[in-house]
């Protein structure tokens, strides 16, 4: 017994060494369409991708700690506020420059760091028996700290990342006192204390707790798509989208990105691998799976989301480098209002 | 004092053990970002009395339930109540996690219980009537009927000793069946009682899965994400610091109980057995009621949520790989529990030997990483390695030794030696107490060596002990969330991990399959063990 756990460790010990020809990706969106993708990759170049996922914060965590003797090589999170964040603690490198990078991703959407390979946007869900047209007209992320929508509106809480991008992406353009101001505003509006996830808000309008929502565009499309069963996809259809700031800078987009961890240890590899995601085939295969925008142009997002309307005016001004950035100010604002 | 193989292997495992406690209070002294320094008092209130009513409302509940159910089954014969006696204790097998998210999918709006009554009564808006059992309430729920078994096997077995004496002598004093359950029998059942609230107050205050899930903000998750988001040690062990002092009152609390608890414990054949009290019908329904609504709520309800996902949602049963999770749980547990096990003979061995005090002292000691968030000891164990290879072994030029202990099955399994040495420790020294002395010295007599008395005398005594803490621990480790969420290996997952990823990402559908994986595999072996368990 004492012999075969010995021996045991030792072969564990020797199981963990590196192997060349492989990427280690640490992935905070472990979508099985991105392991999938990940397979189309292996099979067309003999790299092998590793994964480790889970929260982006314990991923960090991690790659921080094991410092220059991290395998990490790419990060990957569904959020630019997230990478920003990690690389304002200096733990990416520069490196995704190269040309098929540069020409497949507009500038706003990426850095040398890091870049973006789907886009979401963070829009308004209303219950059209409750919400007139006359209220919908004009209305933007601002607007929505107006007391005529007090007790009708649903967001989760401020802990979660895509909320702090939305609020760091006000900052950037509205300033931090201002700001401040509106997200008292948002909380005197709630509806209810924020509880649950995007989903969960959306179903709430649909439930009759609220008559509006924030929440990601990905979402409806998933419970319309009946991947969360024939009740979900019927209370999708009760409510309705709405794209905020068309007179002005547009609605804010986020990304799903990747970005180069400092010490990556098969660079080339890793940089290569990006290349795919930005690759049609690989696009495809994302937008089908997981309700996102295309990072390329020439491909098509999935029928469910072309049908809640392509023709909105995207915030394309407001760089997403801004969400790291503003990421501090936004919680502090949040939080300074009593946002849970 | 003589320096032998018993001190030094004693010293090791309380060394290994000290380590994160070490690593929580030197941290004190470093530097650190000072995130929301305005902000944190606000921060500290709301994750003490967040954990402080997580703590009483939980409290309440399994004391209740717990002690409620022990009573019924212990002392009256009703219908099912000897099938309630072993079927209570499988609410061991869901943690408090899949709990929460079986409530969610049963309550949320358009969810199981809207199913069910738009296809008794027709379609119309139902959502506004579901009760809501998330946020602070639903964590509680979930904790509870995940815990209460602790309360309910302690009790019951101080019952039994009791059994039908105290009711006789309620009898007797003419005393009303309400007046004597809680002036006589309560009273008596106390020690036991109480070292199963602490059991179930330190597992409160380690959750992790559940809060996190209905995003609470307790000490636990504070420490987590102060540490691990804001890179902030000194608030993180603040919070460590007032979470351990509260854990440690809990630990030695339960360990003073237990004392007692024996000493309540038999008079050996004093206890006069007799049939239970047979209850008339009304009654008899009542508490075949009580006892089936907790069997129902606790086991059977997630069970019938995660089954009714997984049937619904085929594709995802279709495109989990089973075998592999299978695989690498019980490549864990094989590990885990052989080095457990070892180590805890080794260590109980030498008290034998030895008598001595300061080794019985160490061994308390290291007993105590149960006490301990599987949160705390994992992130303590990642600062201690990488602290370790910063200062001396790069000092000593020799090569990393972050790649062996972190994301290795290696890390992974020591910070789980930790965690469960007490399971392993305690159920040899148990078996241990029933070998009389004087086979060692009639073994020593007849020419035999310490390490041949061991061998050939003590392991094949300790057979079932051996049999029954490796069951132990394969329920623990099948359930561990944070320690392996934390620190696991590359492409390595266990069924909890994959169920915590999946609702992570909201798809609480997909978690449904390893949820169900784990209470079915984890159910199996509390049933193999069920007689360890209740033991009469």
């Amino acid at each position: 017994m004492r012999k075969i756990s010995i021996l045991s460790l030792i072969f564990i010990l020797f199981s963990s060494v590196v192997f060349s020809g492989e990427i280690n990706i640490f992935s905070a969106r472990h979508y099985d369409s991105d392991i999938e993708l990940y397979k189309k990759f292996t099979l067309k170049t003999g790299i092998k991708v590793n994964v480790v996922s889970g929260k982006s914060n314990a991923l960090e965590k991690r790659i921080i700690e094991e410092g220059t003797d991290s395998k990490a090589d790419l990060y990957i999170v569904a959020d630019a506020g997230t990478l920003g964040a990690f690389e304002a603690k200096g733990m990416l490198q520069s490196g995704l420059t190269s040309k098929i990078i540069k020409s497949a991703v507009p500038y706003n959407y990426r850095t040398s760091k890091w870049v973006g390979i789907a886009k979401r946007a963070r829009i308004i869900y209303y219950a059209p028996e409750r919400v007139t047209a006359e209220e919908l007209l004009g209305l933007s992320y601002e607007s929505l700290a107006n007391p005529k929508w007090k007790g009708r509106l649903v967001i989760r809480k401020s802990n979660n990342i895509y909320n702090q991008s939305l609020v760091a992406s006000l900052i950037k353009n509205n300033g931090k006192e201002k700001t401040a101001d509106w997200a008292k505003g948002i909380v005197a509006n709630m509806a209810r204390t924020p509880k649950g996830n995007d989903r969960a808000q959306i179903l709430a309008v649909a439930a009759g707790e609220a008559d509006i929502a924030i929440a990601n565009t990905y979402y409806l499309a998933l419970m319309l798509s009946g991947k969360k069963g024939e009740e979900q996809k019927e209370a999708a259809k009760k409510v309705k989208p709405f794209f905020p700031n068309q007179e002005d800078r547009g609605t804010h987009m986020n990304i799903s990105g990747v970005g180069l961890v400092k010490n990556s240890p098969n660079k080339e590899n890793a940089i290569k691998l990006v290349e795919f995601l930005l690759s049609e085939e690989a696009q495809k295969h994302i937008v089908n799976n997981t309700f996102e925008y295309p990072m390329i142009e020439g491909v098509s997002p999935h029928p469910l989301i072309v049908s809640m309307g392509l023709d909105f005016k995207q915030d394309s001004k407001t760089e997403v480098v801004n969400f790291g950035k503003n990421q501090t100010d936004a919680l502090e604002v949040m939080l300074a209002a009593g946002w849970k | 004092m003589r320096i032998n193989t018993w001190y030094i292997s004693s010293f090791f495992i309380s060394l290994i053990v000290a380590i994160p406690i070490i690593t929580v209070f030197t941290s004190f002294f470093e530097d650190t970002s000072n995130y929301f320094e305005i902000l944190k008092d606000t921060f500290l209130f709301e994750y003490i009395s967040n954990s402080l009513i997580l703590l009483i409302g939980v409290l309440f509940f399994t004391l209740l339930i717990g002690v409620g159910c022990a009573y019924l089954v212990s002392f009256y014969d009703f219908p099912g109540s000897k099938f309630f006696k072993w079927a209570l204790i499988l609410s061991f097998a869901v943690p408090a996690y899949i709990y929460a998210y079986s409530l969610t999918a049963f309550f949320e709006n358009y969810g199981t219980l809207y199913s069910i009554i738009k296809s008794l009564f027709g379609e119309g808006n139902y959502n506004k009537q579901i009760p809501k059992f998330d946020g602070m309430f639903g964590a509680i729920l979930s904790i509870s009927f995940s815990l209460f078994g602790y309360v309910y096997v302690l009790t019951r077995a101080s019952f039994h000793y009791q059994s039908q004496n105290l009711i006789e002598l309620g009898q007797n004093l003419g005393f009303s069946k309400r007046k004597s359950f809680f002036s006589i029998i309560l009273p008596s059942a106390r020690p036991a009682i109480v070292a199963g609230l602490a059991l179930v107050a330190m597992e409160t205050l380690s959750d992790f899965g559940a809060v996190s899930f209905f995003g609470i903000s307790t000490l636990t998750t504070g420490i987590y994400n102060s540490w691990i988001s804001f890179d902030d040690l000194v608030f993180a062990n603040q919070l460590s610091f007032f979470l351990l002092l509260f854990i440690f009152a809990l630990f030695f609390l339960e360990n003073i109980s237990r004392k007692k608890a024996q000493y309540h414990t038999p008079f050996r054949g004093g206890i006069k057995r007799k049939a239970k009290i047979k209850l008339n019908d009304l009654h008899a329904l009542g508490a075949f009621l009580i006892c089936f609504v907790v069997f129902f709520l606790s086991f059977i309800f997630p069970v019938l949520q995660m089954l009714y996902w997984t049937i619904i949602f085929p594709k995802n049963y279709i495109d989990l790989n089973i075998t592999n999770l299978l695989l690498n749980t019980f490549h864990l547990v094989l590990l885990t529990s052989l080095i457990l096990i070892f180590f805890a003979f080794l260590s109980n061995y030498g008290n034998r030997v030895t008598r001595s005090k300061l080794l019985s002292f160490l061994s308390t000691f290291s007993i105590s990483g149960y006490a301990m968030p599987g949160v705390i000891l994992a992130v303590a164990f990642i600062t201690f390695i990488s602290w370790l290879d910063n200062n001396i072994v790069k000092f000593l030029d020799l090569n990393s030794i972050k790649k062996v202990f972190i994301g290795s099955i290696m890390g992974l399994i020591i910070v789980y030696f930790i965690r469960f040495y007490s399971l392993a420790f305690n159920g040899i020294k148990s078996g241990y107490e029933r070998i009389n002395r004087s086979i060692d010295e009639s073994s020593y007599l007849l020419g035999y060596s310490k390490f041949k008395t061991f061998s050939g005398i003590h392991v094949p005594y300790l057979k079932n002990s051996i049999f029954l803490i490796g069951i132990l621990i394969t329920i623990e480790i099948i359930k561990e969330l944070p320690i392996t969420l934390i620190l696991r290996p590359f492409n390595f997952e266990t069924f909890a991990t994959t169920a915590y990823i999946f609702a992570s990402q909201d798809l609480l559908e997909a978690a449904a399959v390893p949820s169900l994986f784990l209470i079915l595999i984890a159910s199996l072996f509390i049933l193999i063990t069920s007689r360890y368990i209740l033991k009469d």
